[in-house]
């Protein structure tokens, strides 16, 4: 036949290539091995290809091409040519490309993705544009050919390798959306930079296109802009769909403003509820319910998280111990586990029994609590409060209301702070906490004035309110401000601006470091100035170039530690490779001291603050990685080389690293790891690991954490400041009695919201010092934990905005992405009624029909409507 | 893991000014050493789980795995360059090799092999020695404790008789004699025919080892096993044979009786151990050569022998397809009696393709004359056509002895040529010995 195709005459030769077409498309045989008629035509390729150059042009040459550029797929490529397959594949006639199976497909798109680079790469050396228009032919046939036979990843990645994206969007349809978008989705955490944003915006097309809306949200939210969420509510229609974007856009920390601008909404009673909505005014409610639901309203004591009846051997005598220390423990873990449940047994247990007789004898018994503290203790009870009526804007604030009129300073510092506790991350129309907090910034004694400035970062964190900032900045760049009350005024600002670049507040801050004098940038809460300034950069990467620029020419004593804090928050969670290269290599190093004699005491000790940048970039290594799986799993590999290899100062961030690695999520691995380095020799490792183990169980009460806490206690029993951290963890473990979670991630760990991360670091931050910050007198900030908690529930409400139960199957995420057919989300699911705990890595789903989830990731608060396919089942 | 923190803490405090103070209140009270785990089973999830590299999604090729992958390895190039980093600032294995100069004195010489009998707390223990007594010693606080387990061998020093070392609990001789470590010479090429059979086992065996991703991309999960079956001669083995030399997998084989062993509870520990090499050394695949040894059906049975058999055979059961998943272990059977089979071993799960191996038909048949003839020295008037047509039935191994038996008829008579005479009294002669033992007349 091959001689025949040869054949002068058209008839014949048509005819042999007819038949050979006949064959070769009849042929099937197994995956392993070649097509018999291919093997056998293979051998005669360079005389078909000879063939071909005699031929003239008309049909029968393009039918041989199309053969030939068949056989020529068992071919090697050869360099630095176009591929044959592809060469012949334009010459020939352009009929279906289907009919040649699905292997000529895929061998052809390889092909195309070579021969575009290649072109790409000729032309960028004579410096034009690519001549490509023939290959976008062939790419807008094969492209539909995937999506319809199911081949969606096979699609995107030839898209993006001729970086067409754009001609994705018109075959993506109801059938293929949602695994198109997911492939573009998960590829986006891991292309280079621009062209990450890049495919989030083909996908954001295309739920916009398919109209689902809540998933397109996440995409913006992903995307971070302003616009994009913009558009993405305008399209929505439905009110209950608006409600449910509402209900997302609290979740992310990212309100829209609905009564001016863009969004704005006509209808009176409909905008007041969405506004209800996204200022997050039910949250107090709704995590009421939930902990009706799961009846744990009732408050617990210190003791019964302390457990010490289950300790063996030494339980930690009281004598011995610091009773300071020992209560100022209590009163963290009392804020602790009853966060948000408004009643507790320490502060607001009386309360409840006399309330007959008035809150004056009430606030009289909470008052000899919070007096059995010491002096600075005194603040963290009061502030406690805040914490124990957490996000309850209505009841709370009255009840805090009398200490703000305490004699002692202390105690009207705590409770400023409580102010801006209960306002965390709630929104309220009137700004209660704006008019309590606002006076007190400027007052006289520092104490207060850092609770009402703390008060207001942690209130207004994420609000970007301009307010703030003009009653802020004044206090930062004033230079006759004690540094400390500065740095929590930065830090509030960072918090307040988080990840918005806001000009006038990075110029405060700069310029509070530049005027300050050396002295004051000595005191380790000129690191706290640094990290407020990080903030205002959280996740804007490139934008960030023109303040490190800056901070290049800053007095040595802090112009490292602030490059490395700006590029550390920066690109937090970007999982730049390249970042966390240069982050690596800075832990690394090994910085000689000055000084002939580096070991004598006195020098070695002022040189000490040469490694402080060093503990940053441990650290910073967590916040780059923290956003993907990858990279997070990777990381914690690298901590382990760093606990091995590290200085000191390297070493003490390592645990703190791996708890932000790992927020919320007690994986077995690194509770192991951070077990370990609770024993190690070094103080400030082990203190930084007994905390980190609370951050990651964080709201888990898990019981394997919880014994190995125990076990460290009596461990510790003679060591004040170990055992008040251990405290602390315990009660972090169980903080919210199970019901909260730190993690920033939501809706499935695509999302991570700004707000929360920021208010991690600065505990982390914190953590690096603690000897003069949670273990000296400003333990309050851990309190900052509280922007990051999150009721971590699953909660069902019906069109009205009720509690609706339903039956959910809950169970571990699995990746599905790229997988074939309809592959199962959750695995080891447990069927439960609505409201339900998550917990890190789960999914839910809903185990009935009879409803429809508006929300496609069900977590947080979702909306139901009746499916009207739904009929009932009659017995 | 005791005895490395306190290395490792060392260069860590220039304690300074404030730290003097400190210093002395510390002396005071010194945190005991941090709790010991003592056990195997700990350690295989917990440190294993911290170094192991993360899977990486969708198996299928992609772009998205291909970034995945890049990722990966990125991270993997920077751990490199940093641990190469610190290497060359602070040279790690001059202090390893302190260390270790240090234990070796301590541990002394020579030392004796004991049995670790009991764990009393967290430094001591009760061992036995070979020579009988058993002591009550300390164990030395550089003894790996998450080795240590009842049972296993300890190194005890000369003279006090302290556990000074664990050794490592080595795999059953007997299994590592099962790997067959050259490949055989038989190749594909050697199998005349059966083109069926070596798709379907290439399907099921090798290709699941090789392109996991093909039978991910449509969503299935790759078969565990398969059992070859069929008359005696048909090319089981020979196929087996094939796969081992084609596969870059190691390849196990045993024979079915060989499981079978003289004490109690040595068979099924033998094939648990079997499959725990299996694993270790995956991709792998195990071939049981004469499962019927063993695979039998159970029934109720009074011989303690019968007993353990059937015990050997429920371990290979829970082998297979029990709680525990096996990863890339493809298991190929073969037997000539599958019909006495446990049907639990045949269930889909366990073996999920049954291979038939028939008597070659005629294009077989002159496929295999072809290939056992084709280094015989043949006389012209060698007809094989007539061999391959006659109705008699022949499998390739009578085949192979019909050739044979035709050499050596020509070896008698000192030819250098085999003659088609030869090889019709061969003929004879072969299916003269095949019938025999038979009772004629019983079929006739």
């Amino acid at each position: 036949m091959v001689v025949r195709s040869a054949d002068p005459k058209a008839g014949v030769a048509k005819l042999a290539m007819e038949t050979m077409r006949s064959e070769i498309k009849s042929a099937t045989s197994s995956m392993t091995s070649v097509p018999k008629p291919l093997k056998f035509l293979r051998p005669h390729l360079q005389t078909l290809k000879d063939t071909y150059a005699k031929l003239k042009p008309g049909e029968n040459k393009k039918l041989l091409a199309d053969i030939i550029s068949l056989l020529a797929m068992t071919d090697a490529p050869i360099d630095d040519a176009m591929p044959e397959s592809l060469k012949y594949r334009l010459l020939g006639s352009n009929e279906d490309i289907g009919t040649w199976g699905h292997e000529y497909v895929r061998n052809l798109a390889a092909e195309i993705g070579t021969e575009f680079h290649r072109r790409q790469d000729e032309s960028a050396k004579e410096g034009k544009d690519a001549d490509v228009e023939d290959l976008m032919g062939l790419v807008s046939e094969v492209i539909p050919f995937h999506m319809k036979h199911n081949a969606e990843p096979e699609a995107v990645d030839l898209l993006i390798e001729v970086e067409r994206l754009d001609l994705l969007a018109p075959h993506v349809n109801e059938g293929n959306y949602a695994r198109t978008c997911l492939y573009l989705f998960s590829c986006s955490s891991y292309l280079p930079e621009p062209e990450d944003s890049e495919v989030l915006k083909v996908a954001h097309e295309i739920f916009l296109k398919v109209g689902k809306l809540t998933d397109a949200m996440r995409v913006a939210c992903r995307l971070g802009l302003q616009d994009y969420m913009e558009k993405t509510f305008l399209a929505s229609k439905d009110k209950l769909e608006k409600r449910q974007l509402c209900y997302m856009l609290a979740r992310h920390g990212h309100p829209l403003r609905l009564d001016e601008g863009p969004c704005e909404i006509e209808d009176g009673d409909e905008l007041e509820e969405l506004q209800i909505i996204m200022s997050n005014s039910n949250l107090s409610a709704n995590y009421l319910t939930l902990a009706r639901d799961l009846d744990v309203m009732e408050a617990k004591l210190p003791e019964d998280i302390y457990k010490t009846h289950l300790m063996e051997g030494r339980a930690p005598a009281g004598a011995a111990v610091d009773s300071a220390r020992a209560n100022l423990a209590a009163t963290f873990v009392n804020a602790f586990v009853n966060a948000g449940y408004g009643q507790d047994k320490l502060l607001t247990a009386s309360e409840g029994d006399t309330e007959g007789e008035g809150a004056s004898s009430g606030a009289g018994s909470n008052v000899s609590w919070i007096f059995k503290n010491k002096d600075h203790g005194k603040m963290s009870a009061a502030a406690s409060l805040g914490s124990i009526l957490l996000w309850d804007v209505e009841d709370g604030l009255p009840r805090v209301d009398n200490y703000l009129y305490s004699m002692e300073q202390q105690v009207v510092a705590g409770g400023l702070l409580a102010v801006g506790l209960i306002n965390v991350n709630v929104r309220n129309d009137c700004d209660p906490a704006y008019g309590l907090l606002y006076e007190s910034v400027n007052k006289e004694n520092s104490s207060v004035r850092i609770g009402a400035i703390m008060g207001l970062g942690l209130a207004y964190a994420g609000c970007q309110k301009e307010e703030v900032q003009e009653l802020l900045v004044p206090v930062v760049t004033d230079d006759s401000t004690p540094i400390d009350v500065a740095a929590f005024a930065a830090l509030s600002l960072g918090l307040v601006f988080v990840g918005t670049c806001h000009e006038e507040c990075v110029q405060a801050i700069v310029q509070a470091l530049m005027l300050r004098p050396e002295k004051d940038l000595e005191d380790p809460f000129a690191h706290f100035l640094c990290l407020g300034l990080g903030l205002i950069f959280l996740q804007r990467q490139g934008e960030v170039e023109a303040t490190l620029e800056v901070a290049k020419t800053l007095p040595p004593r802090i112009s490292d530690f602030l490059q490395v804090t700006l590029e550390a928050c920066a690109y937090a969670g970007s999982g730049n490779v390249l970042k966390v290269q240069a982050l690596l290599a800075r832990c690394g190093e090994h910085p000689e001291l000055d000084g002939d004699d580096a070991n004598e005491g006195a020098d070695s000790e002022s040189q000490e603050w040469k490694y402080d940048p060093q503990s940053i970039a441990a650290l910073g290594v967590a916040l780059i990685a923290s956003a993907e799986e990858l990279g997070s799993d990777m990381a914690v590999r690298a901590y382990d080389h760093l606990i091995q290899y590290g200085d000191a100062a390297v070493r003490k961030a390592c645990p703190v690293g791996l708890a932000l690695l790992h927020i919320s999520n007690p994986k077995l691995n690194v509770t192991d790891v951070l077990g370990r380095l609770s024993h190690d020799s070094n103080e400030d490792v082990a203190q930084a690991a007994s905390l980190a183990l609370g951050i990651v169980g964080a709201g888990t009460n898990n019981a394997r954490l919880a014994s190995q806490l125990r076990q460290l206690s009596s461990y510790y029993y003679k060591d004040p400041s170990l055992l008040f951290l251990v405290r602390v963890a315990q009660g972090l473990v169980h903080m919210g009695k199970g019901l909260l979670t730190l993690s920033p991630s939501h809706s499935d760990h695509s999302l991570h919201s700004n707000v929360a991360l920021a208010g991690l670091i600065t505990v982390a931050f914190a953590m690096l010092d603690m000897k003069h910050t949670i273990l000296g007198k400003h333990h309050y900030m851990l309190y900052y934990l509280f922007v990051a908690a999150q009721p971590r529930m699953l909660m069902t409400v019906d069109e009205e905005g009720k509690p609706l139960p339903v039956a959910v199957r809950v169970g571990q995420a699995v990746d599905v992405v790229g997988q074939a057919g309809r592959p199962k989300t959750i695995t080891g699911f447990q069927t439960h009624t609505t409201p339900v705990l998550l917990s890190a890595g789960d999914r839910a789903e809903l185990a009935t029909e009879k409803y429809i989830a508006i929300a496609s990731v069900l977590e947080g608060v979702v909306i139901l409507k009746p499916n009207p396919e739904w009929i009932e089942e009659k017995e | 893991m005791g005895a490395n923190q306190s290395g490792l803490g060392g260069p860590g405090g220039p304690g300074g000014g404030p730290g003097e103070e400190k210093k002395k209140e510390k002396k005071k009270w010194q945190p005991p050493p941090p709790p010991q785990r003592v056990g195997k089973k700990l350690k295989k999830k917990g440190i294993d789980g911290a170094t192991r590299l993360p899977d990486v999604a969708p198996a299928s090729k992609c772009l998205l795995r291909k970034l995945k992958l890049e990722r990966v390895k990125d991270w993997l190039l920077m751990e490199e360059e940093f641990v190469t980093n610190q290497e060359r600032i602070k040279p790690h294995t001059e202090r390893a090799a302190d260390d270790q100069s240090k234990v070796d004195e301590l541990r002394g010489s020579p030392m004796s092999v004991g049995n670790l009998e009991e764990i009393i707390d967290d430094n001591h223990c009760i061992v036995s020695s070979s020579s009988g007594p058993e002591y009550y010693v300390s164990i030395m606080s550089f003894v790996d404790k998450s080795q240590l387990e009842p049972g296993c061998s300890v190194l005890l020093h000369n003279k006090t008789n302290a556990v000074v070392g664990v050794l490592a609990d080595d795999v059953d001789p007997m299994v590592s004699v099962m790997k067959v470590d050259k490949a055989p010479l038989e190749s594909y090429a050697d199998v005349g025919g059966l083109e069926e059979q070596i798709q379907e086992i290439k399907e099921a065996v090798e290709l699941p080892l090789t392109h996991p991703e093909l039978y991910e991309d449509i969503g299935i999960k790759p078969p565990k096993g398969v059992i070859l079956y069929g008359e005696p001669g048909t090319g089981k083995t020979l196929l087996a044979k094939a796969v081992a030399n084609s596969t870059s997998a190691s390849f196990l084989r045993v024979v079915g009786s060989e499981l079978i062993q003289k004490y109690l509870g040595d068979g099924p520990k033998l094939v648990r151990e079997l499959f725990r090499v299996a694993e270790d050394m995956s991709p792998s695949i195990v071939f049981i050569d004469e499962i019927d040894a063993i695979g039998t059906k159970r029934y109720d049975s009074n011989s303690g022998g019968e007993k353990e058999i059937q015990r050997t055979m429920i371990e290979l059961l829970t082998q297979m397809d029990g709680f525990e998943a096996r990863g890339d272990v493809k298991v190929i059977m073969a037997t000539n009696k599958i019909e006495t089979l446990d049907p639990a071993l045949l269930r889909p799960g366990r073996i999920d393709r049954k291979i038939e191996f028939p008597l070659p038909d005629v294009k077989t048949k002159r496929h295999i004359f072809g290939i056992h003839t084709s280094r015989m020295n043949l006389s012209e008037d060698v007809n094989m056509e007539e061999f391959v047509m006659a109705k008699d039935e022949l499998s390739g191994a009578d085949i192979k002895a019909l050739c044979t038996e035709a050499g050596l008829l020509a070896l008698r008579e000192r030819r250098m040529q085999v003659t088609h005479d030869d090889f019709s009294k061969a003929k004879e002669k072969v299916l003269y010995k095949k019938k025999e033992g038979v009772p004629e007349g019983m079929f006739m």
